[in-house]
């Protein structure tokens, strides 16, 4: 008599589950094979050949493992996350900045609104450009199973790293000065902080969000692709 | 001959419509799926079982060892109430769609 949860557990080397439920999944496995293995050696099949072939009917075995991971552990958290946050995430960071890049190598210039130190610069075809950019970050996070609320977060992502760029930056010149013995100019700092803001994160921050809002309702009000998919 | 991404769309209604008739093994599951579609529909380890594992995660599907009358220990499958409740808008959907491609056919040939 053949063991063929030996058989089994041989080929699924590394499917890390609980111990019991390793155990079952192995049982459950070797039992279809032997019924299978059974039916052919009723076929007349020599022994050597049923089991050959039902081995052979779980085919890449590798692809069985992971097939089995996935479903009984659902999709790793992390890879969720790499998948429906940080990849269209950067993705928008990165795309939007080198065509800010290009537009200024094209010599963009930006327009000054309030004039004197506390001048905010806007880059209107940038600034314009945004809500594509927010909204093809939601649609990449969407495609990818992420929800309103993480869609929504990367629309905003290049926004967001600009905000954390100017926090860690202010922090750290400011220390830099005191370092050095200069007066730090804590009024001056708000007024950076504040005049930077406008420009670099609360406008792009809206086009961006808006861009994103619009991608949302516009494929969440789709037909659900559940009544239609065949794959 | 049905294409992989058509049968991959199907094993779902298939897998539930079968345990619809009453608890079934994996093994049972596979051959009556592939006898009552003429061998049009065939599982392999591969499709069925993680299949399996992800309908009972959702709830639709309950695996308990039995032991048959030959002494062998399989795990049983049923369709909870749950899973009852979801089959028909499956089927709904599915009988849609081979509407919709009949129509499209139909036309196309016109």
């Amino acid at each position: 008599m053949r063991d063929w949860a030996a058989l089994v557990e041989q080929r699924l080397a590394g499917l890390v589950l609980e111990p019991e439920e390793r155990a079952e999944v192995i049982a459950e496995v070797a039992a279809h094979l032997e019924d299978l293995c059974e039916e052919m050696l009723r076929q007349g099949m020599t022994e050597e050949e049923a089991v050959r072939r039902a081995l052979s009917q779980a085919g890449d075995w590798q692809d069985l493992r992971r097939k089995i991971l996935t479903a009984k552990r659902g999709e790793q958290v992390m890879e969720k996350r790499v998948r429906q946050l940080w990849v269209p995430g950067f993705l928008t960071l990165i795309l939007s900045m080198l065509f800010l890049t290009a537009l200024q190598k094209f010599g963009l210039r930006p327009r000054i609104v309030w004039s004197g130190s506390n001048s905010v610069l806007l880059y209107m075809p940038w600034l314009l450009s945004l809500p594509f950019f927010g909204a093809l970050g939601t649609y990449i996070s969407s495609g990818a199973g992420g929800s309103r609320r993480t869609a929504l977060f990367v629309s905003v992502f290049p926004a967001l790293a600009l905000a954390f760029a100017f926090l860690f930056m202010f922090p750290f010149s400011a220390t830099i000065e005191l370092i050095t013995g200069r007066p730090v100019d804590f009024s001056r700092v708000a007024i950076v902080l504040l005049r930077d803001g406008i420009g670099w994160i609360l406008v792009p921050g809206a086009a961006l969000l808006a861009g994103g809002l619009l991608a949302h309702a516009f494929f969440s009000a789709r037909p659900s692709s559940r009544s239609t998919a065949i794959v | 001959m049905i294409a992989p991404g058509i049968k991959r769309g199907t094993a779902e209604l298939a897998v539930l419509s079968v345990l619809e008739d009453g608890p079934l093994h994996g093994y049972e599951m596979a051959r009556r799926i592939e006898r009552q579609t003429q061998g049009s529909l065939r599982f392999t380890l591969a499709s069925l079982y993680p299949l399996l594992y992800r309908l009972e995660k959702r709830g639709w599907v309950r695996g308990a060892w039995e032991t048959s009358h030959t002494g062998r220990r399989r795990r049983c499958y049923r369709l909870t109430s749950e899973g009852k409740k979801k089959l028909s808008p499956i089927r709904r959907e599915w009988a849609e769609l081979f509407r919709a491609l009949k129509r499209l056919t139909n036309v196309s040939h016109a």
